[in-house]
């Protein structure tokens, strides 16, 4: 599968701050890709660069093989939906529709009005008037019915409740599924996309922290407990991200490869087994305190994954 | 679906039991996956994967530009597959469990057929 | 070149507000003038120019900042190349200064036809530049357009590239400048020469020259400056 996005040793730096440290990885063909991380993590800074809003300091970006700066084959593949998106305080919502219907060669207006009908958008209305959850979604009309080849969704949702997010997420998955493309979903909320995702990468303080298959990830992180001794025995077969004891009992989060074999062997050693959500492993990741340990762990498996 | 464990396999797995208890039956078409990743609200590739799962192990065969089927003989092949994992899923943890307490197989199997009898 | 028309296409979107605002504006300016002048019924021999005319070069201004504070963040953001964005810009502002000043021109003409819309009134006449070559009074309508145009984006482009540092700075450095060649001039008894100079400038090219040419000025070192600006 050919690569849609290829970043290499990318480096941000503003006044002192680093936003993005030796960042490198690749976008494969009609994915949806989950830029996972907290606020502050870079995710938006690195779609910025990708879609040649900001400047990178060092390292190299290709973006459809090319560089986009400045390069309309490659810009106008690209739909870049984000939060922070403002527009022009003369438009009312129908000119917006009108404005991305000129520019994206893929846009589909029947969809657009059937968004707009499911979504409730106030056509007339003047984009300054609009909430901040119907800005929201304007946002995800324009980014679902653009159908461009690449799509960014940067946090599309600030807003918007669980039932509009639903119907967010059912739509993205149906019009994907009928025009595969590639979709990069930057979130906070992992809980609500991990069975949409297929490739994961987390953002941790500029570094990137995982780049693997989302199923590979899962089982991939368990929790046992029960007697210490038998926690340090499980505790060995993978590297240990964080332990609570009490007394002669301890609880151990593990990463590892595990299998139906290793259930059987916690079970066996009269260890109680979860294995972890998306979600957790992420929280266990960035919180990790040897955050450059987890680091350099989730660097060493990318290539096992791969 | 549930956390934790890879989704392609929960795909599989739920296709599994809808064989065995009978509710597609042999030479039966499959849901596509395309209808699966809608209904379970999961990634297509990955419920494609689920399926290509059966299709390896000869569960489900393809007719081409149809769709997915039931292969005949899948629900026996299933049912003696899933005997084996009964054992390691169930019988063996029973068992550390009853050695925990101090529960002897003989006294095991007496409690089964007690518990069987009073059904 | 495409993707620029499409960017001036998508201007105009909103096209009633695009065009209202300017010719909205100037119609209440003329109105009130022509209200006025009505009123005070003096046929006197001078013929005051009202300025309500600057109306619409003002609310082109405004338009040209809004469109690097407001547009060209939308516009990044569906995916279009500063460079497209610029043009589009360019094109948007040389139609708009070409068709409006041809509906000047020929309010001006109807203006002197009419003796001041019977009142004697001069709101599209210029006085100080009766020139008779109408391609010359049309680019003395025209030009002014362009130039607050790229006067609006340049001030813009320096806030939106350096902020309001930037400006204050650019602010800080014009007026020192001005300010110094003044003193200059002063000191070393040039204001007679300066005088003779602006004099002996035909009005074509107080008013279209120069313009003209500070215009080119501007236009280059703000596509300079919008290649690097963030939106």
């Amino acid at each position: 599968m050919s690569a849609v996005v290829s970043v290499t040793d990318l480096t941000k730096r503003y006044q002192g701050v680093t936003a993005l440290d030796r960042v490198s990885f690749s976008l494969a063909e009609h994915r949806i890709h989950g830029l996972l991380g907290r606020n502050g993590a870079g995710k938006t800074t690195l779609m910025q660069i990708l879609t040649a809003q900001n400047f990178a300091t060092s390292g190299e970006v290709s973006v459809f093989g090319q560089h986009p700066y400045e390069n309309e084959q490659v810009l106008s593949r690209i739909s870049f939906i984000k939060e922070s998106q403002t527009y022009p305080s003369n438009l009312r919502v129908t000119h917006v529709l009108r404005a991305a219907r000129l520019v994206y060669s893929d846009w589909d207006e029947e969809f657009a009005q059937r968004l707009v009908d499911v979504f409730q958008l106030p056509l007339g209305r003047n984009v300054r008037k609009l909430s901040r959850g119907m800005l929201s979604t304007l946002g995800i009309v324009v980014g679902l019915a653009s159908r461009a080849p690449l799509t960014f969704f940067d946090e599309p949702y600030l807003g918007l409740d669980a039932v509009a997010r639903q119907l967010f997420y059912d739509h993205l998955l149906a019009d994907y599924t009928e025009h595969p493309r590639t979709i990069v979903l930057s979130t906070h909320l992992i809980d609500e996309v991990s069975d949409l995702i297929e490739h994961v990468l987390l953002i941790d303080q500029g570094r990137l922290l995982l780049d693997v298959e989302a199923e590979a990830l899962r089982g991939q992180v368990v929790t046992v407990s029960g007697p210490v001794a038998a926690v340090d025995e499980f505790a060995r077969t993978g590297s240990e991200l964080h332990r609570a004891s009490l007394g002669g009992t301890a609880r151990a989060t593990v990463r590892g490869d595990f299998g139906p074999a290793a259930h059987d062997r916690a079970r066996s050693l009269g260890l109680d087994l979860e294995a972890s959500s998306l979600q957790d492993i992420v929280v266990r990741l960035t919180t990790s305190h040897n955050g450059r340990a987890a680091g350099s762990a989730a660097a060493a498996d990318k290539e096992a994954v791969r | 679906m549930e956390d934790g464990r890879p989704i392609f396999l929960q795909i599989a797995e739920l296709l599994e039991n809808s064989i065995l208890d009978g509710t597609l039956a042999e030479e039966d078409q499959v849901p596509s996956t395309n209808e699966l990743a809608a209904y379970h609200r999961i990634n297509p590739a990955t419920a494609a994967k689920g399926v290509n799962k059966l299709v390896d192990d000869g569960t489900l065969y393809k007719k081409r530009g149809i769709g997915m089927f039931v292969s005949s003989g899948a629900r026996a092949k299933l049912r003696g597959r899933r005997r084996d994992e009964f054992a390691r899923q169930y019988v063996r943890p029973l068992l550390t469990e009853a050695r925990k307490l101090g529960i002897e197989p003989a006294e095991l199997k007496s409690m089964i057929d007690t518990w069987e009898e009073s059904r | 070149m495409n993707r620029a028309l499409t960017v001036a296409r998508l201007q105009f979107v909103a096209w009633r507000s695009v065009v209202g605002w300017p010719w909205g504006i100037l119609a209440l300016s003329f109105l009130i003038n022509l209200a006025l002048f009505s009123a005070m019924n003096e046929a006197d021999d001078f013929e005051p120019t009202t300025g309500g005319l600057m109306s619409i070069y003002v609310v082109m201004f405004v338009a040209s900042v809004n469109a690097i504070t407001q547009d060209f963040p939308f516009a990044l953001g569906l995916g279009v190349s500063r460079r497209s964005f610029y043009l589009g810009n360019v094109l948007n502002y040389l139609g708009q200064a070409i068709s409006y000043a041809a509906v000047l021109y020929l309010l001006a003409v109807i203006e002197e036809a009419t003796d001041g819309w019977g009142v004697n009134l001069t709101f599209f006449g210029i006085p100080f530049l009766l020139v008779d070559n109408p391609v010359l009074r049309f680019l003395g309508f025209a030009i002014p357009f362009l130039l607050l145009g790229f006067i609006g984006i340049a001030i813009a482009l320096v806030f939106k590239r350096w902020g309001v540092n930037g400006l204050l700075m650019l602010s800080t450095v014009a007026l020192a400048g001005i300010g110094g060649l003044v003193v200059l001039a002063t000191w070393r008894g040039w204001w007679s020469a300066i005088g003779g100079w602006f004099v002996d400038q035909p009005g074509w090219a107080l008013l279209v020259g120069w313009p003209a040419l500070l215009t080119l000025l501007l236009a280059g070192l703000s596509y300079l400056t919008i290649r690097r600006a963030t939106p």
